[in-house]
């Protein structure tokens, strides 16, 4: 064999190698830091500080949230079981409930950012899935970590659970709206969801 | 001929006794010896703290299955579970570590799901979270309060 060939051979397989192997920071990272850049330029921005603004900021944060999240997923895993015994219209009833209650549960802690620094650590990719793990460093100099799980959706990726410190967000909403499902329900968790969206 | 009847009695007794000795340390050493029914499925945990051969894995707190062995996969655990026949579990259920009680044992709890899709034997369960390390979270808190 002429050194040539073997130089060609090996050329050959770095190649598949950097087609095989993923990229550090891949499209999932990249989807991620984008929503999170977007979301911290809105809180972050004095032009729209003070309680007056209040309704066009969180509507602003929304918006890109809703770019990022597959709030179907979201509510299919969250009721599980029960996503399959409602009808079409149950189901988007369902979704902007769950989406409404979800944003009244954790925009206030966005918009209460202080500066907290986060930092990309891992991405996993399997097929259709990923995923992004970041830590949050908060100003008391604790580390949080936060995973972020994503499904491919055509040619982008959606958010369809979030882990804080392990905890799944959609596994506390399962056990919680399985409970409220089998002791009464499922009407009855639609009342209790809208009268905790309600609430001021 | 008497004397052959006891001895003969003596022997079973002493067979049957033997027999029940063994059966006796299977089911409490919880192994197998004709393998076991039902199929396995695998989960990877970030972290399996705790968790042992044997431990029960539940969905609603009914027993459905137990840990068969747990191994270490590119720095995360492998947990082998075998779940009794009949056991279906979903593409997207969650299977989650858990202790009875405060101090208690560990054990793997799993939510349900509502996907079309069922895993097969062999299969893996994607969704996992690791069991909630006390001595973390409140070592945050305490390092978190330093001014």
């Amino acid at each position: 064999m002429k050194p040539i060939g073997l130089y060609r051979k090996f050329l050959f397989f770095s190649l598949i190698f950097a087609i095989a192997t993923p990229v550090c920071a891949g499209v999932p990272t990249e989807k991620i830091k984008d929503t999170t850049e977007k979301i911290l330029s809105i809180v972050t921005d004095p032009d729209l500080k003070g309680p007056d603004r209040d309704k066009e900021r969180k509507a602003l944060i929304r918006e890109v949230v809703d770019e990022r999240f597959d709030w179907e997923e979201l509510s299919r895993r969250a009721l599980a079981r029960h996503w399959r015994k409602l009808n079409e219209e149950q189901k988007k009833e369902f979704i902007i409930l769950f989406g409404k209650l979800l944003e009244r549960t954790y925009l206030d802690r966005v918009e209460g950012y202080s500066g907290e620094q986060v930092t990309y650590v891992n991405e996993v990719i399997e097929g259709e899935y990923a995923l992004v793990e970041i830590k949050v460093l908060t100003t008391k100099g604790t580390e949080i970590p936060v995973n972020y799980k994503l499904r491919k959706k055509g040619e982008d990726w959606r958010v369809y659970d979030i882990a804080i410190e392990g905890v799944s967000l959609v596994n506390n909403y399962r056990v919680q709206f399985n409970d409220i499902i089998t002791k009464s329900s499922y009407e009855e968790l639609v009342k209790k969801l809208q009268e905790k969206v309600a609430e001021k | 001929m008497k004397r052959f009847d006891i001895e003969l009695t003596v022997g079973l007794f002493i067979i049957a006794g033997i027999l029940c000795l063994g059966y006796l340390s299977v089911k409490l050493g919880r192994m197998e010896i004709l393998g076991s029914k039902g199929y396995e499925v695998y989960a990877l945990f970030s972290n399996s703290g705790g968790l042992k051969n044997g431990s029960s894995v539940v969905i609603a707190g009914v027993d459905v299955g137990r840990v068969k062995s747990i191994s270490l996969e590119d720095y995360q655990a492998r947990v082998l579970i075998n779940l009794s026949e009949g056991v279906e579990i979903q593409e997207d259920a969650i299977a989650s570590i858990k202790t009875k009680g405060l101090i208690g044992e560990k054990f793997i709890e799993i939510t349900p799901g509502g996907s079309e899709t069922i895993i097969p034997p062999g299969g893996r369960i994607r969704e996992t979270q690791p069991p909630i390390d006390f001595e973390q979270v409140i070592s945050k808190y305490v390092f978190g309060k330093v001014d």
